[in-house]
């Protein structure tokens, strides 16, 4: 593919994993002073960005519209992040996000052979299943996956178990202690530590659609084929096993790639760049 | 084509299966904290037999209330519980916020959120008189698991009809996490809490999400 790109690796590449810390404290609770702001102390009610979107068997319109007047600062943060995905890539999910910043953390920290590598699942096909019955479970009525799965709610209280007896009261029960081992499977031990987000994260669902559709407009992480050599460096390397190498040339999912650069980083040919397709 | 069909349909089935779910040693209660008697939007359900359970009790004041609430978990046997409240870590005061001492909601005030997390030990009842369980009580290991006894009696009745009193050991029926106003020592807000016995119940746990 032609690509009208920067070939200097920019300067959010370089230091992502500084901006993932930085990210990480700016924005999980217990430590964070963004909720306090608001009413609240976690991700939990205004800052849900999860529920408000979800419509519930038996909820009328004005209770629908009430969910996103609720959850405001959700609201904000989907919608931007939906914005600024579609025209710059799903920087959110790579750089900002602490809930998939904290597992791709605790990821690198851990040796190596205690990881399990992900990449035979499809990773689209197994996240739209997740993402239709999230939303398909509560509309018929007979389930839900919000609260009782949530990443936002999971991360931020093992950081805030370190310092508040709330917190590790949600490890005191069985589906707190399910989404512990959920957390530590699909991220802390998984190969790039991304597998959670990849699978069963219904914000980074949602990102990846926007991502999809953005792309003959917004900048992405691109490969030219005239310099890629098939070496597939680049493609054991993605956290988010987006890349596949097929006759000697690699090619991005868009559904499920994220800007982190961390194939750029090791493609030799540097044929890998962030810039806008020349499409 | 066939092994993306496969993973869709196995996320299919693995999510239906998680969402459909019932968690029955935890609840989320969702209430309004009234001064003329607020109400919890419904009761929440446990199994039971657990050694423990959890609720999150979330609340909003609805104004014109304002004061201190003073929580107490009602029923009979008496359940061991602790109340822990989500409270920043570090508070820069940007936003006054209730606080809990000593199971007390120190200054209320119209619109305040709360959240708190109730953790619930529930006594071993001798299965024949349900008796919540004393220092004085004999165990006995029957059919793998431990039994406690008030009296020879007791044991007596259990050893000849198991069937009849199994299940009695844990607690049952109704409670209630009751917020008082401290200086009326009015209700302003009831969560009732149930404990059923295994296959009485089919709407346990956190399902109205």
């Amino acid at each position: 593919m032609q690509a009208n790109t920067t070939t200097n690796k920019s300067f959010l590449q370089r230091n992502r994993y500084w901006i993932m810390l930085a990210s990480a404290i700016l924005l999980l609770p217990p430590l964070s002073f963004l909720f306090q702001f608001t009413a609240d102390n976690n991700f939990c009610g205004s800052w849900c960005p999860r529920m408000f979107f979800v419509w519930r068997k038996g909820m009328s319109g004005s209770e629908y519209l009430m969910g996103f007047i609720r959850s405001y600062m959700g609201v904000s943060l989907v919608f931007g992040i939906l914005a600024s995905t579609f025209f710059f890539g799903r920087y959110w999910c790579s750089h900002l996000c602490p809930i998939g910043g904290t597992m791709e953390g605790g990821s690198r920290v851990l040796p190596k052979f205690l990881k399990i590598n992900y990449s035979v699942v499809p990773a689209a096909s197994f996240r739209y299943g997740y993402l239709a019955v999230y939303f398909i479970a509560s509309a018929i009525g007979i389930g839900s996956l919000c609260c009782n799965y949530c990443n936002f709610a999971t991360i931020p209280r093992i950081v805030g178990a370190a310092f508040s007896q709330a917190d590790v009261s949600y490890f005191l029960r069985s589906a707190g202690l399910v989404n512990l081992g959920l957390v530590a499977g699909l991220g802390f031990i998984a190969q790039g530590g991304r597998a959670y987000c990849n699978l069963l994260c219904p914000l980074g669902a949602l990102d990846a659609l926007s991502n999809r559709l953005g792309l003959r407009i917004g900048k992405r992480m691109l490969i030219d084929s005239t310099k890629c050599n098939g070496c597939t460096a680049c493609a054991r390397v993605c956290p988010t096993w987006s890349i596949e190498v097929k006759e000697k040339k690699a090619g991005i999912d868009q559904l499920s790639c994220m800007p982190c650069g961390e194939c750029r980083k090791v493609c030799a040919q540097e044929a890998i760049s962030y810039g806008k397709s020349a499409h | 084509m066939e092994k993306k069909i496969f993973f869709f349909s196995l996320a299919v089935c693995i999510s239906l299966l998680a969402a459909t779910y019932r968690w029955t040693d935890s609840a989320h209660s969702i209430g309004l904290i009234k001064a003329s008697g607020g109400q919890a939007r419904h009761a929440s359900t446990f199994e039971s037999g657990n050694d423990l359970y959890t609720l999150i009790a979330t609340a909003t004041v609805i104004p014109p209330y304002r004061g201190d609430a003073r929580i107490v978990l009602e029923g009979s046997p008496e359940i061991d519980y602790r109340i822990h409240s989500s409270d920043p870590v570090i508070d820069l005061g940007i936003r006054r916020q209730p606080r809990l001492r000593d199971n007390v909601l120190y200054d209320l005030q119209p619109k305040d959120r709360i959240a708190l997390w109730v953790v619930m030990k529930p006594p071993v009842l001798d299965p024949v008189c349900n008796m919540a369980y004393q220092k004085e009580f004999t165990k006995e290991h029957l059919d793998g698991k431990d039994y406690f006894f008030c009296s020879d009696g007791c044991r007596t009745a259990f050893k000849a009809e198991p069937g009849k009193y199994r299940g009695g050991e844990s607690i049952r029926g109704n409670y209630t996490l009751a917020f008082y106003d401290t200086k009326t020592d009015k209700a302003v807000l009831r969560v009732p809490l149930i404990f059923k016995g295994k296959g009485e119940l089919k709407d346990a746990g956190e399902h109205h999400h």
